[in-house]
């Protein structure tokens, strides 16, 4: 796939990564630090839009919210990682394709 | 009806109960159920009602905020781990490391963001109440439209409580800037006594170290722009509730820091010397483990470990607030 197909792809989830980095930014710091987990739900949002996409993402981010309440256990809960990828997160967090990177 | 709409039914139909059935105990009781006093009387009773039912959530916190204490040695430990490395891979190892030990032992510092998210749908449905009130129209449930009506046109010191400063900017009356102005000023000054007291007193030296407390500081400093936010946009009613909502923090706040302070804490330090001024200190190890409090309080019991001392003392603190 050319890399403008595969970056036209990847638009859905780097709108959500957009709305995710100003609300880190802006809302976030509001609540002070509150999560039970680690990293944090927004984060883990992030992480899971950079890696698995806007949908999956979204399903991701919508179990853990529902996992995040005053009577879980908590603790480390990461992203489900993904088997390989040819994509790169820029350093603002956006992901952008990058197949010939794939070869190091 | 629109998505947000549909999702606010339900709550829109609950505040409308609350705050019709305090109405009807103030008019039963003898005020004229036409003035603004006591519709926002009303509201404070919303509050009440709204806040009684989180305290289970804030007793549960509190509990775990007791159990800190016995894990404070495990956190030094990590922290003197990490100590003085300030870049961002050991900054997250250590938040890591600490967030798996907290999960280790069954307990938490951080209550999750549910609290607060609870408190938001309440705030727009409220919001939405007293914007479909000013339109005169009646609302989902019990309020009808007489008192839709009249909750409209209800007025405290001259200014309706459905209205806004950006509204009195343009068209009066003063009362409302007056009133918004007032209600900012004192919403800002609980916030921040309350922040103060928590974060100055009721935090423990181990957590005072941490990357997350210094963060936490930051709110401070945000928070009374949301209020002015708040103030400018939206009506008084609202305003009233969110200004009542932060007295109650207020109080809770105080008698908790006051009476079940955080083991380690600064109040902590200043209960156990209330409690040794009076002879009724009874409890006095809890501290010991997390090093560097007050100077002459705890070496009787050095020895006895804080199981012992529980096993001793079984429910020597209850919910009070």
């Amino acid at each position: 796939m050319s890399a403008v197909a595969s970056n036209a792809l990847l638009i859905p989830r780097n709108i959500a990564v957009g709305l995710l980095v100003i609300y880190r930014f802006l809302i976030s710091p509001l609540y002070g630090d509150v999560c039970r987990y680690y990293p944090s739900c927004s984060r883990y949002s992030l992480e899971a839009m950079q890696s698995h996409g806007f949908l999956r993402g979204v399903w991701l981010t919508a179990r853990r919210l529902i996992r995040c309440h005053p009577w879980s256990a908590g603790g480390i809960d990461d992203v489900p990682e993904r088997a390989s990828s040819d994509l790169r997160v820029t350093k603002h967090g956006f992901v952008v394709a990058h197949p010939h990177r794939k070869a190091q | 009806m629109d998505f947000i709409g549909t999702i606010l039914w339900p709550i829109r139909w609950a505040i409308e109960l609350i705050i019709v059935g305090w109405h009807y105990l103030f008019t039963f009781i003898g005020l004229d159920p036409n003035v603004g006093i006591t519709w926002v009387l009303s509201i404070v009773g919303l509050v009440v009602v709204v806040r009684a039912a989180l305290i289970p959530l804030f007793v549960k916190q509190i509990k775990s905020q007791r159990r800190m204490m016995e894990i404070s040695p495990k956190l030094k430990k990590i922290q003197d781990k990490y100590k003085g490395k300030k870049d961002q891979f050991s900054r997250e190892a250590m938040s890591r490391e600490t967030m798996a030990m907290y999960k280790e032992n069954g307990t938490s510092p951080f209550s999750s963001c549910m609290p607060i998210l609870v408190q938001m749908p309440i705030f727009f449905g409220l919001f939405s109440v007293l914007r479909n009130a000013s339109d005169d129209k009646a609302g989902v449930g019990l309020l009808t439209q007489n008192l839709a009506h009249s909750f409209a046109n209800a007025e405290i010191l001259g200014a309706p409580l459905n209205a806004t400063f950006m509204d009195a900017l343009n068209n009066g009356p003063w009362q409302v800037m007056v009133i918004a102005a007032t209600l900012v000023i004192l919403m800002t000054a609980s916030q921040f006594y309350t922040q103060l007291q928590i974060t100055s007193k009721n935090v423990s030296d181990e957590t005072k170290e941490s990357p997350m407390y210094k963060q936490q500081r930051i709110l401070l400093y945000i928070i009374p722009f949301m209020f002015v936010f708040s103030g400018v946009a939206f009506p008084l009613g609202l305003n009233f509730y969110w200004f009542t909502s932060n007295v109650w923090a207020m109080v809770q706040q105080f008698i908790i820091i006051r009476q079940m302070p955080t083991p380690g804490s600064e109040a902590y330090r200043l209960r156990q010397q209330r409690l040794e001024r009076k002879g009724k200190l009874e409890v006095t190890d809890e501290g010991t483990e997390t090093s560097g409090q007050g100077p002459r309080s705890n070496q009787r019991q050095q020895p006895m470990n804080s199981k012992r001392a529980k096993k001793k003392n079984p429910g020597s603190t209850g919910p009070n607030s």
